[in-house]
This record gives C-alpha cells, structure tokens and sequence, in this order.
C-alpha cells in the first residue's frame, strides 16, 4: 500500500528538499511556459481567434487589479498572472495519475504565501513609508496586537488552506480507489470531477486573497 | 506528513524564476499589443477628429467665399442695371428732343413752305388779273391808274381767297 505524505528527500548543500516536490515544480513551470508561449506565439495589432480570448484574460486581470489595488496594481499584473497560473495548473497537476501537485506539500504553500506577504509589507513600506506602519495602531494603539495576531494568520491561513484542500483531495483520491472494487468507479468519478473544481476554485481563491492583500497595502487613500 | 525544510526556498526561487520567464515571454507581448492598440485607436480617433475640424473649417470659409461673391455678384448686376436704365433715360430723352426738334423744324417749313406757295400763287393771281383785265378793259390806263386798280383788285381779292387758302 501507497504511503500518504511521506516524501523522499536529497541532502543537497547540506540542506534537506523533497525532491519528487521540486520535480513536480519543474514540470508546472514547463507545462505554463509551453503553454503562454504558444498562446503569445503569434500576435496581431488586428486580434482574431485565439489572440481575442487571450487578451480578453489579460484585460479583465487588468480591471480587477485596479478595481482592487488601485493605479499601481498593474505592477503587480506579471506576477498575479504568474500565481494564478502555477497554482492551477499545480492543483490539476496531482489529478493525473502517476503525477502529484507541487501545492500538496506545506512548503510550496507556505513559500508561496510568505512571499506575498513579504510583497504586501514590502511594498506597502515602499508606497506609503511611515503611514503603513501607523495603520497598525488604528484605531487605537493596543490594537496592534490584534492587527498583529491578523498579519501572522494571513500567510498561515493562505497557505494551509490550500495545502490542506489539494492534500485531501488526492488522499481522498487514494482512499476511494483502494475502497471501491474496480467495477465501481462512480463515486472516484465523481471525487474526481469535484476535485477539479476545488482546484480552480483554490487557485482562484489565493490569487484573489494575495490581490486583496497586496491591494491594501498599496492603494491609495 | 508536515515538515517544513529547504524546499521552501526552492519553491520561492522556483516561482520567482517562473513569473520573471512568463512576464518575459507572455505578460508583456500582450500588454504591450493592448497599448499599442489602444494608441493606435486613440491616434486614429484624434486624426479623425482634427481632420473634421479641419472639414468643418473649409467648409465654413468656402461658405463664407461664396456668399461673399453672390453679394459682389448682386452688387454688380445692380450697377449694371443701374447704368443700363440711365443710359435708356438718357436715349429716350435724347430721342424725344430730336423729336421735338424735329417737329419742330417740320412746322417751321411747313410755314415757309405755305408762305412761298401763297406769295407764288399771289403773284400768279396778279399777271392773271392783269392780264384779264387788259383784255376787258382793252385800252391803256395811266400807270397811276393802273397801280390802283390792281391794289383795289387784289385788297378785294384778299379777303375773299385768303380764308379758303387758311
């Protein structure tokens, strides 16, 4: 039987990574390269077919990022693009048999999730100096235990939900195929179909989570 | 299951490598083909607009011309019917006074004429008389006698063949 969560690591540099994680990775990043190359191949001032539905995404990123960050979100446009593309194909990734998503192991979420919070305080720093720092003692100065306890959950809360949603579905994957005899494979269909749900809606939810951070960090008043 | 180690950091790298590789190639083709679009439509637009201005203008000014020149033409059709009905003033005073001049010039030797037909006719009334009269008569009177005679012929001779000559 299949052993759940135990990973295979190499010490490399006297540092310990799973590997089947990083290769995993490695594979994402292809597959959204190949991907965005070809959609881009071939772009025309005068837009027909393929190139319509591609800028149709990019404007509508476009909008969201300034209705929710303001003028200065579309700085952020190449890398909310980028999140929101490795994640879902990252989530889907683990749907394929043999294959498992780089977003199953806590250190890819975590990661993930630090980063955009080192984005949000960074930039947040950078775009409003020694206001961002007093927002944390609004509306009165003992409340920056509480804005505190909040900024520590945010990168914790971004990252296990998503870790834990993408783990269980593919645990849950397991389990069914290993409960179900092999003439029955209706409710792993069904699991299945719901899982790929989950794993758009998830890839959705922290790009969008990440923008409304980063959004209130950066916008201005 | 959860365990935390330098596959973070890997991953970190990893998606930071993959953002800069994807706004290379990806995010910013499309971006920059949206701006330039939006330009060019903008460009176009403001063209467009700058050359009905332009239009609009022209068209004003060649409104402005013409209705300039069909004033100056009107202006010129009323002078010239102006000199024209001063000239044919001019003629048709001219022609009357010929006329009149003409009139009278006919009266004038209509009168003569009448005045030398009557002394012709007088004259000629006088030998006839004369010699009437000396075949009636048939004998020599004095000259003084005979100047006499004649005038008393003619004076009756006046007033009885003047009126039907008149």
């Amino acid at each position: 039987m299949e052993e759940i969560g135990v990973r295979e690591t190499v010490r490399f540099l006297g540092l310990t990574f799973n590997v089947e994680t990083i290769l995993m990775t490695w594979l994402v990043m292809i597959i959204v390269i190949t991907i965005s190359c070809l959609a881009v191949r071939s772009l025309k001032l005068v837009p027909c077919g393929w190139q319509n539905f591609i800028e149709m995404i990019v404007e509508w990123l476009h909008d969201q990022m300034e209705a929710m960050m303001g003028r200065r979100g579309k700085l952020f446009a190449p890398f909310i693009v980028s999140l929101f593309l490795f994640l879902l194909t990252s989530n889907l990734l683990g749907l394929i048999p043999f294959l498992e998503s780089p977003t199953n192991d806590l250190n890819t979420t975590l990661g993930l999730a630090l980063l955009v919070i080192f984005l949000v305080h960074f930039f947040g720093l950078y775009f409003k100096g020694g206001h961002y720092i007093a927002h944390f003692f609004q509306p009165v100065a003992p409340f920056v235990v509480i804005n505190l306890i909040e900024e520590i959950a945010k990168p914790i809360t971004l990252a296990f939900r998503l870790f834990g949603n993408i783990l269980a579905g593919e645990i849950l994957i397991i389990v069914l195929l290993h409960l179900m005899p092999i003439w029955m494979p209706v409710p792993s269909v069904v699991w299945l179909a719901f899982s790929i749900f989950i794993s758009c809606v998830h890839a959705v939810i922290f790009t969008m989570l990440s923008m409304a951070y980063l959004g209130n960090a950066v916008k201005e008043d | 299951m959860i365990e935390l180690n330098a596959t973070m950091i890997a991953q970190v790298i990893n998606f930071l490598i993959l953002a800069a590789i994807l706004r290379a190639v990806a995010y910013e083709p499309v971006a920059k083909l949206l701006k330039q679009r939006s330009d060019k439509i903008q460009n176009s637009l403001d063209k467009a607009e700058a050359d009905k201005k332009a239009a609009e203008e022209t068209l004003a000014q060649y409104k402005a011309q013409l209705a300039d020149a069909q004033k100056k033409a009107q202006a010129i059709v009323e002078k010239a019917e102006l000199t024209a009905r001063k000239e044919r003033e001019a003629l048709v005073a001219e022609t009357k006074q010929e006329i009149d001049k003409m009139k009278e010039n006919a009266k004038v030797e209509i009168q003569n004429e009448r005045n030398r037909a009557f002394e012709q006719m007088k004259s000629e009334i006088v030998s006839l008389s004369l010699a009437a009269a000396e075949k009636i008569v048939a004998k020599n009177l004095t000259s003084k006698e005979n100047d006499k005679l004649i005038n008393e012929f003619i004076s009756g001779l006046n007033k009885d063949m003047l009126d039907d000559v008149k």
